[in-house]
């Protein structure tokens, strides 16, 4: 395995890592950007309208479904409707799946985080006379933003994981390694590319736990210059666990 | 060449999925069976190992930050790759349904122990004031009071390990573990041309059906596990 | 109005997908790794205007796109990696998502499609008999003798039509495997695998699973007792599970599975494939008497790309286009 990765031949060449990497990027991105797109806005909607709880159960009893199933459906079901060159017909399949599965984390964590708002903090801005959108946008939103990146994080965690069955449907990614390395009996390839994706994910993580840091207002946040804390308080207890399905 | 005409007309749309059910029944069923324990078993086997590694987690504080960012790495591992991967890690037969069942034990772990933790540790600090006024000990203290507190924290955990594992479980279907996921594979090879769906319909429907029943018995398991929530909120 | 869900849904997605600017890389690369070079000088031959679709092995193996290059000088513009001869590769080929695919020959879907198999003047692909791969230990004088008497009756027509049954009509490939016996007296009871326990696997795809099922059942009917795990993925997953006791008995293809024994082999024709596969099949395993139905690879095109490049044979994709 690391031989196979020690070859710059295979980081570079047309389909290789570096090409992977990024189709794997962008399988991931779409999904979380039209995910979060989706989620946000409805998530701060009712964490501050208290209404239409039942969104959350029900974007949470999707992920009840078989991420393997559901590709096959759509793909099955989109196949003869879509004609000539390009992928996507096998691109709309894996994208719809990917963004089912970043929908619940990032709305349930919305929500919550909204909720976790301290009435009093919220009264004290209808005193000081803001509307209800500038509340949600400079009260709530801020205040909510540690759950809501707990919850983007791990939308991110389970996209990236799960775009590796992009593969099984003729796309390209990391995934690819994976099972071309199984079918051509390359092991080494198959291997390398779990762990490629494993280290993506984290990367991605990292990037995420840097962007949370510089945009998360330190009043939330607590972390003050020269007083560290330990985690996140506030998000290590409401946090949804995160979750991964392929 | 003689075939029974029952045989010829085949309803091809999703509601084809109830005369699919009944004409291969027992495989269906079967295949039912191996997906609820390959589903449920790894789970316990999972918060068994969990719970140990969490306390250590809670009670010696530096090593948590090991312990659940091992965890969480072990959680981005692609599943399909650690099936296939199994055998070589363990030594185990490439056909042994046991390399999905650790697999997925894994991954109840990586989720768990940080669950595991977190709950021990979010034990109001009036109440372990309260214990330990009591006079209780370390290990009591433990097992009465923060064990029993962090129950609902652990049991919304597993819950999403179990839903989790039910879609995971179908991925190994993919590579010849007989389970639901073989109604997926079956209804991708038919639908060449035009679409099969019952096969993957009675799948998906068979999935989720699972998943929520699995889901109730986590919750009905939880309810008896903490009788006094019960009475706080008298119902 | 599942139909116009269906297109509305495919219509927004689309959008979308054009608007995040996703042409993005895929299975599909570019030929210059596999090493092919343009075998006609000067001008751009058919092939490098098409694409070509299959499983991921066949970017590698011997009789796949370093075979087109080496046996017949064709080298397609791109490779789209499918599967092998499955739901993605031909309903790709029907859509236009690709130009040519690696299909098996007994495949309905093509007859159905009006699809042009390219002829072979040149045997790039080697023959594919059904036989039956078996742990030694169970291969007794009795089931082997039963095995014998099912490929003796098993010819490629049969295989084909067969194959109809299952995939085109979906009637449960144990049904159509019981039909077939009985017309051929082939399920009249016995006592020649009395005594004998064998696990029966099949590989993930159809005939894979009509095969394991017609030889389950004549070995039932000769008493043996028979367990079946269906499905099971690929040669890759399969062929470890046979040597390790998992399973003791299992479809397969002569030339496919003597290249993944010895990928280096020249051998073509059924004789000489056959003749290697039983040198190169390693201990425990063994092959049976073959049966002459085959099922091979063949590089496949749509009729509407057959007629505006008269193709009728592999090496027309050499010519100037």
């Amino acid at each position: 395995m690391i031989a196979w990765l020690n070859d710059p031949g295979n980081w570079t060449a047309p389909g290789g890592i570096f090409d992977q990497l990024w189709s794997h990027l962008q399988y991931a991105l779409i999904a979380l950007v039209v995910a979060a797109a989706l989620a946000l806005p409805v998530g701060l909607l009712i964490g501050h309208a208290g209404r239409g709880r039942w969104l959350v159960t029900v974007a949470n009893a999707v992920r009840a479904l078989p991420v393997v199933g559901l590709l096959i459906l759509l793909y099955v079901m989109l196949a003869p409707h879509i004609h000539g060159r390009g992928d996507t017909v096998y691109l709309l399949p894996t994208e719809i799946v990917l963004i089912l599965l970043a929908i619940p984390p990032i709305l349930a964590s919305t929500v919550a985080g909204v909720e976790n708002v301290d009435p009093a903090v919220r009264d004290a801005a209808a005193g000081m006379g803001m509307r209800g959108g500038q509340v949600v946008r400079r009260v709530e939103l801020p205040n909510a933003l540690p759950l809501v990146f707990s919850g983007v994080r791990s939308a991110t965690l389970q996209v990236i994981a799960t775009a590796t069955v992009a593969a099984y449907l003729g796309l390209g990614g990391l995934g690819r390694f994976v099972y071309d390395g199984q079918a051509s009996q390359n092991f080494a390839e198959r291997d390398a590319g779990a762990l490629l994706v494993a280290l993506l994910a984290v990367a991605a993580d990292l990037v995420l736990a840097l962007a949370q840091r510089y945009t998360v207002s330190r009043g939330v946040s607590g972390r003050f210059p020269r007083r560290t804390l330990v985690g996140d308080p506030v998000a290590t207890a409401d946090a949804p666990p995160s979750t991964h399905t392929a | 060449m003689p075939l029974h005409d029952s045989l010829l007309a085949q309803d091809s749309s999703p509601f084809g999925m109830f005369g699919y059910f009944s004409d291969h029944r027992d495989e269906v069923l079967n295949w039912l069976w191996y997906h609820t324990w390959l589903s449920a078993v790894p789970v316990v086997a999972g918060l068994l190992i969990a719970l140990p590694l969490g306390w250590v987690a809670r009670r010696y504080r530096w090593t948590y930050p090991p312990l659940v960012t091992t965890a969480g790495l072990l959680y981005t591992i692609p599943s399909i790759a650690l099936f296939v991967a199994m055998p070589d890690i363990i030594g185990t037969q490439i056909l042994d349904p046991i390399n999905v069942a650790v697999a997925l034990t894994v991954y109840s772990v990586a989720l768990l122990v940080r669950v595991v933790a977190d709950g021990l540790g979010a034990v109001p600090e009036d109440v372990a004031q309260a214990a330990t006024a009591m006079g209780l000990t370390r290990r009591q203290r433990l097992l009465k009071v923060e064990l029993p507190l962090a129950v609902p924290v652990i049991a919304a955990g597993v819950r999403v390990a179990v839903v989790a594992n039910v879609s995971l479980v179908a991925v190994a279907g993919t590579i010849g573990v007989p389970n639901l996921g073989q109604l997926f594979t079956t209804g991708f090879q038919l639908s060449v041309g035009s679409p099969y769906y019952p096969p993957i319909t009675l799948g998906i429907v068979l999935c989720v059906l699972l998943a929520l029943a699995l889901d109730l018995l986590v919750v009905g398991g939880t309810r008896l596990a903490t009788p006094w929530r019960r009475a706080v909120s008298g119902s | 109005m599942k139909k116009a869900l269906t297109s509305a849904l495919v219509a927004v997605c689309a959008m979308a997908l054009a608007a995040c600017g996703s042409s993005g890389s895929s299975g599909a690369n570019g030929l210059s790794a596999s090493g092919g070079s343009s075998a006609s000088g000067g001008g751009t031959t058919i092939a490098s205007k098409l694409v070509l679709g299959g499983s991921p092995e066949f970017k590698t193996r011997t009789d796949g796109i370093p075979g087109l290059a080496r046996v017949y000088g064709v080298t397609f513009g791109s490779y789209k990696t499918l599967d092998a001869g499955g739901p993605l590769t031909i309903n790709a080929l029907k859509n236009g998502q690709i130009d040519a695919g690696d299909i098996f020959t007994t495949d309905p879907s093509i007859q159905a499609n009006g699809f042009v198999v390219l002829q072979d003047p040149k045997n790039l692909y080697a023959a594919q008999n059904v036989l039956p791969l078996i742990n030694k230990a169970k291969a007794t004088p009795g089931v082997t003798s039963t095995l014998k008497s099912v490929s003796d009756k098993l010819d490629t027509n049969t295989l084909a039509q067969l194959d109809v049954h299952v995939i085109t009509d979906k009637q449960d490939p144990a049904a159509v495997a019981e039909g077939w016996l009985a017309s051929e007296g082939l399920n009249k009871t016995g006592t020649a695998a009395q005594g004998v326990s064998i696990k029966i696997g099949s590989a993930n795809f159809q005939e894979s699973v009509l095969l394991a099922e017609i030889y389950a059942k004549a070995l039932q009917a000769q008493g043996a007792n028979v367990t079946t795990r269906l499905n099971i993925g690929s040669r890759e997953t399969y062929v470890p599970g046979l040597k390790d006791g998992s399973i003791d008995l299992i479809p397969e293809y002569s030339g496919a599975l003597l290249v993944y024994f010895d990928p280096k082999t020249t051998a073509v024709s059924s004789a000489d494939v056959y003749a290697a596969l039983q040198k190169a099949v390693p201990a425990p395993l063994t092959v049976l008497d073959q049966s002459s139905a085959q099922d091979k690879d063949a590089i496949v095109v749509t009729k509407a790309t057959a007629d505006k490049y008269h193709l009728v044979s592999i090496a027309d994709l050499a010519n100037n286009g």
